[in-house]
């Protein structure tokens, strides 16, 4: 089974990365950086892709983002439920792709496979590597917008589906939640989806992490910094 | 009757949707299917029918784009014949009503003033954030009570996150008068869109899931295989050829100097508002192993026989004998019929063993129109046959 190397060595030396079929959370205060946590997590490795559902910024921060982190860019994938609420006449490319607010589910979920379908038939992007299943790193970029505009059970439903496509392709997902923003139920539900959930924190300025659900991963809180991409635990 | 604007579902339908009627296009996620309320609405457009459309997710000049991009043209909306509710309406409405039932009520007054004021017939609607903001009972009521007077026909796209028992209530509970699924495979597999008439109270339509193409801004339903049999020398390959829109024979020369096909024929072509892609087996018998493997995924089964050669017809009676174990419609084409010495169709039907209501044509292979007769009656077949 594909391994997901998270450049985590606390992950990677203990069971290679993030197995195929992995959904992870990342819950994390506001401000706390999470977000280029995310990107680091899913910044695609040789023969890898990334997809991106922005629910809070345009599809060129994304790809700027990435492109700053040293990512090769023809192997990132974005769907936009950002820019077509102002530019409502914008139109799809093959790895950018517009849905008109983040309350389209319909929409979100058609581009998703779409774009997981043209992934598999080899049509994304030029040299690509041709592993099969194409290893994909997926990220949601905020539940949190996703919980403001639908009713949770209504994403908690939708969330289930996509999770599931997921862990059919053998990709690895990755959802950043606010985790002061919702109360416990919402927690819950969303945590009964995952594997793996990934809490951050930041105090005195330094931002800490910890990884709950991975075997023989230790639960403890890890000091980290995120530089190009690339994440790196501190003493 | 109001056309569905995808002429092979009208067919199903014996003709469209009767006015008045209340009609759902239930979605999977993921399956690619928005050109289905798009093509209603865009069917209702060209005939000047006066209709709301409601689009609490998007504006309208989004939802013009993205509809002119899936059709493959621009929406031409000069008749003024449409009006719509978009992302905007709902914002005011969210934003005005400070409870619940305010915020319905709001929905209510604002969809009413709009059906008198454009005297609209049809409404057209994205049901989820109805849904999700009203329930489904009173969100179907604000659509239900929006027009005095007639029946207006309702016409919904909706996300379907919890399946049967979700489209058992819009039938059971609601009335729905037609359901249509839209669905999908994915990945790994590969990806392919079926719909499925889940339910009409007006048409009597076997419930069976057809896959479909977009193809040139439309949906056009599509048969993946239907297999042409029969003995050696019947003419399966000319049928294949004089039906398809294009398509393959791999033939070789036999020792008695007779073309045979040794692999397989392979043909498309569009009919009956269906795409369709037929599959020729060789007529041999050291070819039947291959068979199976053809009917596999096969929709249905066209045998071709040589009237003029009672000789052949065990070898064809063998062969319907196979395809019956599959359980699949067969239609049987008798070919040579304008030659001396064709039989009957009594006698033919008698030594193949087909019942009366298998179809039976007499035709010509080499004849285009006689192969599409047969293959219009297949195609009506496969739409109405409990698989």
């Amino acid at each position: 089974m594909y391994s997901y190397k998270t450049g985590i060595p606390q992950i990677d030396d203990v069971c290679g990365g993030f197995d195929a079929g992995t959904n992870i959370l990342i819950l994390a205060p506001p401000m706390s950086y999470a977000d280029i946590l995310a990107y680091a997590l899913i910044k695609p490795h040789e023969g890898e892709y990334a997809i991106v559902l922005s629910t809070n910024e345009r599809a060129a921060e994304v790809v700027d983002a990435f492109r700053l982190s040293g990512a090769d860019k023809r192997f990132i994938g974005v769907i936009d439920a950002i820019t077509k609420s102002s530019t409502p006449t914008i139109a799809d490319t093959q790895r950018l792709v517009f849905v008109s607010s983040p309350t389209d589910l319909t929409g979100i979920g058609i581009k998703f496979s779409n774009m997981i379908e043209t992934i598999f038939e080899g049509e994304f992007s030029e040299g690509e590597a041709g592993l099969f299943p194409p290893p994909i790193r997926f990220c949601v970029n905020s539940i949190s917008t996703l919980l403001m505009y639908r009713r949770l059970e209504v994403l908690y439903q939708f969330l289930h589906v996509l999770t599931a496509k997921l862990k059919k392709i053998e990709g690895v997902g990755i959802y950043l939640l606010n985790s002061e923003s919702f109360d416990d139920k919402t927690l819950s539900m969303i945590k009964q989806l995952m594997n793996c959930v990934i809490e951050v924190k930041i105090e005195n300025n330094t931002s800490y992490l910890r990884v709950q659900g991975i075997r023989g991963v230790s639960s403890e809180w890890l000091k980290f910094s995120v530089v190009k991409g690339q994440v790196t635990t501190l003493p | 009757m109001i056309s569905t604007g995808i002429s092979g579902v009208d067919d199903m339908l014996g003709g469209g949707i009767p006015r008045g009627s209340r009609v759902l296009y239930s979605m999977e996620p993921g399956a690619d299917g928005q050109l289905f309320i798009v093509s209603t609405f865009l069917s209702a457009l060209e005939r000047k029918i006066p209709s709301l459309v409601i689009l609490p997710n998007t504006t309208v000049e989004a939802f013009l784009h993205d509809a002119a991009a899936m059709h493959g043209r621009a929406i031409d909306l000069s008749s003024q014949t449409i009006v719509f509710m978009d992302a905007v309406d709902r914002e005011r409405i969210q934003r005005a009503g400070k409870t619940a039932v305010a915020r319905e009520q709001a929905w209510q007054a604002r969809i009413r003033k709009v059906c008198s004021e454009k005297q609209v017939e049809v409404i057209f609607a994205y049901f989820d954030l109805l849904y999700e903001d009203c329930g489904l009972k009173k969100g179907l009521t604000l659509l239900v009570t929006a027009i005095k007077g007639p029946k207006p026909t309702i016409i919904l796209e909706h996300l379907n996150l919890e399946g049967k028992s979700l489209l058992d209530r819009f039938i059971r509970e609601f009335s729905f008068d037609l359901v249509i699924t839209i669905q999908s495979a994915f990945p790994p597999i590969p990806q392919f869109s079926f719909f499925t008439i889940a339910h009409t109270s007006w048409a009597k339509v076997t419930k069976r899931a057809i896959p479909f193409i977009i193809s040139g801004g439309k949906i056009v339903p599509y048969i993946p295989r239907i297999v042409v049999t029969g003995p050696a020398g019947s003419g399966k390959s000319s049928f294949v050829t004089s039906a398809s829109d294009e398509g393959h024979s791999i033939d070789r020369q036999g020792a008695d100097g007779d073309i045979t096909t040794v692999v397989m024929d392979f043909g498309n072509l569009h009919g009956k508002d269906f795409d369709i892609t037929l599959y020729g087996t060789p007529g041999h018998t050291r070819f039947d192993p291959l068979i199976p493997s053809l009917l596999h995924h096969a929709m249905g089964v066209v045998v071709v026989i040589d009237a003029t050669k009672p000789e052949t017809f065990p070898r064809a009676r063998d062969l319907i004998g196979l395809m019956a174990k599959q359980w699949m419609p067969i239609v049987i084409a008798a070919n040579k019929h304008d030659l001396p010495g064709a039989e009957d169709e009594k006698a033919i039907r008698s030594s193949l063993g087909v019942p009366g209501d298998t179809p039976f044509f007499f035709i010509s292979a080499l004849q285009k129109t006689d192969t599409h007769r047969v293959l219009e009656s297949m195609v009506d077949r496969i739409t109405q046959f409990s698989f």
